[in-house]
């Protein structure tokens, strides 16, 4: 049994004899008082959601997940195909699994996946990825000079996203796949 | 986040550092404007605050003969400004940093943070309230930003704010009336028959913050801030109790869209119930197996000397301040050179 402190984003917890693999969590202090972990996380059965907030150093039941980088070869149908980096397995992943986040993938990128009994439970993008601009309209004469107008640029892999005016074609930037937003030039 | 990369080549990131700069010369102005002297106090300091569940960082100086000076850096400025309210200063104000070791480093935490605290003395939590209302419109107004807004919501600012006790909000949100729970035993049997975990170890503040974070929590301030007031006695912390009713104790917290904002106390001022409390905290970390260190005896010696009564105080964190009034996801957006930024940089 372990504690609240070893909950992270990926791990499964048995909750009331359920598996749930956790999406997020935050760590609230209310008024200096003893720390207590918000844990949002998902059935591994059903798919449900749910919340639940435990005390800090609280046993809760955290079964055994291996994680397990791998690198990002290609698609493949409605599933992703990567690289055990440790075995030089191939592994393809259920498109289900990514969900939205598919659309930050890139040839050669690692992932740390999450193995609950050799079943992948959870994908973790690096927070920011490197991309090479593809296409971006040059910046047209009369936008707004107060710097906070963006435009739409494709990066390499296809993905579409806002950036500043002044970013151009064959630049490389950082996107945040957290928030899916431009970062800044890499 | 928030790298000088950012800074240089993200307008969205330069403004959001742009608008926590103005923030801070805004806050400054507004406390300078009311005869409110800024005032600086050491960051590390001999004897951190006692609080069972705050982690100070730890750290040696030496003198220039290499004799050592072990020292903690705060985790609030509380003692070091009720100091200076034995010395004679009315009405006081500090914008520091403080530190917390064990902390998230992102979301609504981060181990380094700002805090802004100032003090009344003699006042009332009534007058804390009005100047922290005060605070805010004037720099929604001065930012043109009449709502403030977490996670995609907005909360105005410039309405009518509302203000709640403790015991209204558990019969609002449970159906409970909290006059009924304010021993371990029947909050416990009440947190059970709802299906709470409850172990041996659980204080009654610990019952108390598992139902009130899941139930109350976050729903508060979402259509207008809101100050929570009454606490139960058992989370005096350094507040007085209630002159009015004895088994709660004069504490407010405001709440801006679910996040707690500012914590404030009607101080308590009487100097042996002071040092009971801090000993009982001392030896609740000793049995929570933390490091512990001696009792501040010199901010003991502040209170004996006395401060103007009713004395009133506030911390309010900065940095949430700035989440809300800029829109961002998280502090780590408003802070320049996290520690997840420096961190990142290295790998």
């Amino acid at each position: 049994m372990l504690s609240t402190s070893d909950i992270r984003k990926g791990v499964v917890i048995r909750h009331q004899g359920d598996l749930y693999v956790v999406v997020e969590f935050q760590h609230v202090n209310p008024g200096k008082g003893a720390a207590f972990t918000r844990t949002r996380m998902k059935s591994l059965g059903s798919g449900k959601v749910i919340e639940v907030t435990y005390k800090s150093g609280e046993a809760v039941d955290i079964v055994e997940v291996q994680f397990i980088t791998m690198q990002y070869l290609y698609q493949s149908g409605p599933a992703y195909a990567f690289m055990n980096m440790q075995s030089y397995e191939q592994l393809e992943l259920d498109a289900g699994l990514l969900g939205d986040e598919a659309k930050y993938l890139k040839e050669g990128i690692e992932v740390v996946v999450g193995l609950y009994e050799g079943r992948a439970v959870s994908v973790a993008l690096p927070k920011k990825v490197k991309y090479t601009v593809a296409e971006a309209p040059p910046a047209v004469k009369g936008d707004s000079a107060s710097g906070n107008v963006t435009k739409e640029v494709v990066l390499d892999n296809g993905l579409k996203i806002q950036a500043p005016i002044f970013i151009k074609e064959g630049e490389e930037i950082l996107v945040n796949t957290e928030t899916g937003e431009y970062s800044a030039r890499a | 986040m928030v790298s000088w990369r950012e800074l240089r080549d993200n307008p969205r990131a330069r403004q959001l550092l742009e608008q926590r700069w103005l923030i801070l010369r805004l806050v400054r102005e507004w406390f300078w404007s009311r005869n409110f002297a800024e005032v600086q106090t050491p960051l590390a300091v001999r004897h951190a605050g006692q609080e069972p569940y705050l982690n100070p960082v730890s750290l040696t100086l030496q003198d220039a003969a290499g004799a050592p000076y072990p020292l903690q850096l705060h985790t609030s400025p509380e003692y070091s400004l009720k100091k200076l309210l034995a010395a004679g200063f009315p009405r006081i104000f500090e914008i520091t940093k403080t530190f917390r070791d064990g902390e998230d480093i992102r979301g609504l935490h981060h181990p380094e943070f700002t805090l802004l605290e100032w003090y009344r003395a003699p006042g009332t939590l009534a007058e804390l309230m009005d100047d922290t209302e005060g605070l805010f419109k004037a720099i929604g107004e001065k930012l043109g930003a009449p709502t403030v807004g977490i996670s995609g919501e907005s909360t105005s600012v410039k309405g009518a704010w509302k203000k709640k006790t403790m015991r209204a909000l558990w019969q609002e949100w449970l159906d409970a009336d909290l006059n009924n729970l304010l021993t371990r035993e029947a909050l416990a049997e009440f947190a059970r028959a709802r299906g709470y975990a409850v172990t041996a170890g659980d204080a009654y503040e610990d019952i108390f913050f598992k139902i009130f974070l899941d139930k109350i929590e976050p729903r508060l301030g979402r259509e207008a801030p809101l100050f929570v007031y009454d606490y139960p006695s058992q989370m005096a912390s350094l507040s007085r109790l209630s002159p009015r009713d004895p088994r709660y104790a004069e504490r407010f917290e405001l709440y801006i869209g679910g996040v707690e904002i500012a914590n404030a106390f009607g101080e308590l001022l009487d100097a042996e119930e002071q040092l009971r409390r801090l000993e009982a905290d001392q030896a609740h970390r000793q049995k929570l197996g933390k490091p512990t260190w001696a009792v501040d005896q010199d901010f003991i010696a502040a209170l004996r000397s006395g401060i103007p009564a009713p004395a009133a105080g506030i911390a309010l964190g900065i940095d949430r301040m700035v989440l809300l009034f800029t829109g961002a996801r998280g502090i780590e957006e408003v802070i320049f050179h996290t520690l997840g930024d420096q961190w990142e940089q290295q790998n």
